[in-house]
């Protein structure tokens, strides 16, 4: 069941069950440990802001908390979550999700609601040790709440999903950084949103076609080896100089920026007339950051090792560290020849907005023109993006001819 | 009678005598950061960082936050938030981040001059997770390196394995500070800076608690500019030098049956920042209305004090436990106990469109303190150094429909 399909079934006496036979659990932090979600009997699904909902949180969220957080709490005030048994909300990765998840226990104190909280700083095993932890106490509370234990069979099970999931998206990704035309973005977003929504069997299978599709039709250029390894330095978070053939006449831009939907990049650019083409890698939290996540070891402790490989998440989960995100970043845009980069802020988020200065000085720096775009779910000022874009675009092309 | 302190009489509200000695202090701290400085030895420092450790390894602090107050009640908030939204930070970003960021821009536009140049960063999340992305604002233009104590905010009692991630940060800190500033940790050392800080807190806390006197000796503003030093000194003779001076003068209000106003009719509880700009102004203009704010969340969130045999662990269990890192719930019960513990009649929360940690979720507080208790509140809005985002006359009409429920 996609997102936008899911039958409305909450209702305020709390979140319903999920589709038939197995419970949803709802995430809004993609990093969420889903392995072990789905060892529990669960389906894991990414609860996304959406655009079309009208605004319920006035009398419970003041006008400053962030547009992600207010149409995600007007979903559930409106009864148009998709069914839920129970919701995750993240601790410690941004001021306003932690606010609204005390919040929305208040006002909807029928839902299950839990919190896993995350590292803020990088303090290696000791964060990873954290982590696990945390992990290991939101099971315990799933078989408390639910009755599913844990089963360690599932559990592999789930993590040789993702680990599919993961290794084809990756590939996926370092394709459309040397040859975007090889997939449109908009089809890249789906899959993702697609297993992000429920990760099961066919989500993946959809990846994995699309995948060895690519390959397929990447076997007689020579643009095989260049592309794994740039997958290989994406997950090191670290490029190197690379030598690569593309279409120096269309423009190359990144687009940077936290828990903006890559669907809503799409919309923008389709309605502004502008080829996915031109979009050549997202920095998202729901795109490239979820998808460059490491797969989990089978050996050893199923918590420990969910917990490292969602600390080996590019540019998140922790939160200190801004040079090294930074110089990630300029590895991206010098490396993977990018003109232009596409910073998007979500209104009232904190870690957008502090970041996205030092990103535009970064990418200035490193000769890349910039463009900062506010945006909300609603994508309320749809057309002035559009422009915005259109005549962002026209600047690199006439530099580039220059 | 002296003609100043007869024109003191005629005011609505008693002046304190150590505001004099708070105005030394305080001059003392600015020179002792410049100094610092100038040694390569300061670094800056959130409100609720573990600030025994750096003063305990010979580390001079200076706290921006207190900087932004500074900022605001000179009212040129607008001013200097707007260096920092003219390199590209958003209006919409904490005011107090704004401020410093803009002063450290332009710090020959900026009250004193800026603070000075530090050596490096120390951030504890514990208040909210904006210090962190602050700071690296700050250390991109200043080149001093960031340090994030990293307390992840914890839900009903601390863990173990919350305590011990905690423990490692303090492990983690001693070895950046050793490093950065070539100096030693030994635990003699901090136990004796612990001891006057405790010693600083307890004595600010029994000024605080005499508010539950009626009339109360010490209104809003009062404490706020008070707790300048349990801010930026605690851990040094000075802090408990002033608060010595100032419980003295209290308990002798207190004994006299003087109160910080002249007349005392309505004992209101103050939620979140004050807008610095308007202090005065603001408090002593309900001052003259008869209302008094006995106590408030803000001044009441040093409480801890550094003791026992393990003292890495009462670092990790104070700065753990701070309420602004323990969720709505612990504020909810923080103020229903300052509006029973000081008899009071109803509370305003001054909605801060800055700080989302400590403002956002008022509406449905408000609603579960008026439950609890049964006294009326109100949510005002605007904020504490940005005075573009404050409404007077709006604010005006929600604080007077408040006070009529009292007449
Ligand atoms: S959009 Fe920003 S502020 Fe909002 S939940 Fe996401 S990270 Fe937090
Ligand atoms: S966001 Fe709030 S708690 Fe954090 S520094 Fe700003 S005012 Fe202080």
């Amino acid at each position: 069941m996609s997102y936008e399909q899911a039958t409305i079934q909450s209702n305020s006496q709390g979140f319903r069950l999920g589709v038939a036979e197995k419970l949803t659990l709802g995430y809004i932090y993609p990093h969420a440990p889903v392995e072990i979600i789905m060892a529990h009997g669960f389906v894991p699904s990414l609860v996304r802001a959406r655009p079309g909902v009208v605004g319920a949180f006035e009398a419970s969220l003041q006008t400053f908390a962030c547009s992600y957080t207010r149409n995600l709490f007007s979903q559930r005030a409106n009864d148009q979550l998709p069914p839920l048994a129970a919701l995750l909300f993240p601790g410690n990765t941004c001021d306003s999700l932690l606010n609204v998840g005390d919040i929305w226990r208040v006002r909807f104190p029928d839902d299950t609601v839990f919190r896993l909280t995350y590292p803020a700083a990088n303090q290696g095993e000791a964060g990873v040790h954290f982590l696990a932890e945390e992990i290991r106490s939101l099971s315990n509370m799933l078989e408390k709440a639910f009755g599913l234990p844990f089963s360690l069979s599932e559990f592999e099970e789930a993590a040789s999903l993702t680990r599919q999931f993961r290794e084809s998206i990756q590939f996926l990704y370092a394709s459309r950084a040397i040859l975007p035309q090889v997939l449109p973005y908009s089809k890249l977003a789906a899959l993702i949103h697609t297993f992000l929504m429920s990760p099961d069997q066919k989500s993946v299978t959809e990846v994995v076609r699309a995948a060895s599709q690519a390959q397929r039709s990447l076997a007689k250029s020579k643009s095989l080896e260049p592309i794994n390894r740039i997958r290989q330095q994406l997950l090191k978070g670290h490029l190197t100089r690379l030598t690569f053939a593309h279409d120096t006449d269309s423009p190359r831009i990144a687009v940077a920026g936290g828990m903006i939907d890559p669907g809503a990049l799409v919309a923008l650019l389709s309605a502004a007339g502008i080829s996915e083409n031109a979009l050549v890698i997202d920095l998202l939290t729901f795109g490239f950051k979820t998808a460059f996540t490491r797969p989990c070891d089978m050996e050893g402790d199923p918590f420990e090792s969910v917990a490292r490989s969602i600390l080996s998440s590019p540019l998140e989960p922790t939160q200190e560290g801004l040079e090294m995100r930074l110089s990630f970043v300029r590895d991206i845009l010098t490396n993977l020849a990018i003109d232009g980069l596409v910073i998007c802020e979500q209104s009232f988020c904190d870690p957008d907005e502090f970041e996205a200065p030092s990103l535009e000085a970064a990418a200035s720096k490193s000769g890349v023109v910039v463009l900062r775009l506010p945006i909300d779910p609603e994508l309320s000022d749809r057309e002035r993006l559009g422009v915005r874009l259109q005549s962002f675009l026209e600047t690199i092309k006439s530099r580039n001819q220059r | 009678m002296a003609e100043q302190e007869k024109r003191t009489e005629e005011k609505v509200y008693r002046q304190l005598r150590t505001n004099s000695l708070l105005q030394q202090i305080m001059f003392r701290y600015m020179l002792e950061g410049h100094a610092a400085s100038e040694n390569g030895r300061l670094a800056w420092i959130t409100s609720g960082f573990p600030v025994e450790i750096p003063v305990a390894m010979g580390v001079g602090v200076n706290y921006p936050e207190q900087y932004g107050a500074v900022i605001g009640s000179q009212k040129v908030g607008p001013q200097i938030c707007g260096f920092a939204e003219e390199m590209g930070y958003s209006q919409e970003l904490c005011s107090y981040a704004r401020s410093s960021i803009g002063a450290a821009r332009y710090p020959e536009k900026s009250p004193l001059e800026g603070l000075p140049k530090p050596q490096a960063l120390l951030a504890c999340n514990n208040i909210c997770g904006t210090v962190l992305r602050w700071y690296d604002a700050i250390s991109e233009m200043t080149g001093a390196p960031v340090f994030l104590f990293d307390t992840p905010p914890t839900q009903g009692k601390q863990t173990p394995h919350h305590r011990e991630y905690v423990r490692q940060s303090v492990m983690r800190l001693i070895d950046f500070l050793s490093t950065t500033f070539h100096t030693t940790f030994s635990e003699e050392r901090l136990r004796e800076v612990g001891n006057l800080s405790g010693k600083g807190i307890d004595l600010w806390t029994r000024c605080l608690k005499a508010c539950r006197n009626r009339p109360s000796p010490l209104n809003c503003a009062d404490r706020f500019l008070a707790m300048a030093p349990i801010v930026s000194l605690r851990g040094t003779e000075l802090a408990v030098e002033f608060y010595q001076a100032l419980l003295e003068e209290v308990e002798g209000r207190v004994a006299q049956g003087l109160g910080a106003i002249r007349d005392e009719k309505i004992r209101l509880l103050w939620d979140d920042i004050p807008p610095w700009f308007t202090i005065f102004r603001f408090f002593n203009g309900l001052a003259a209305r008869g209302v008094v704010f006995p106590a408030d969340t803000y001044t009441h969130a040093w409480s801890g004090s550094l003791s026992g045999a393990d003292l890495v662990d009462s670092v990790v269990s104070v700065y753990s436990n701070v309420y602004l890192n323990k969720g709505l719930e612990a504020k909810v019960d923080k103020m229903c106990e300052l509006i029973k513990e000081y008899s009071l009649d109803g509370f305003i929360m001054f909605s801060v469109r800055s700080c989302k940690r400590y403002s956002l979720g008022q509406l449905v507080s408000k609603e579960l303190v008026m439950e609890r208790t049964g006294v009326p509140g109100v949510v005002i809005e605007g904020d504490m150094v940005d005075s573009r985002l404050f409404n007077d006359a709006q604010i005006q009409t929600r604080i007077d429909a408040l006070l009529e429920m009292f007449i």
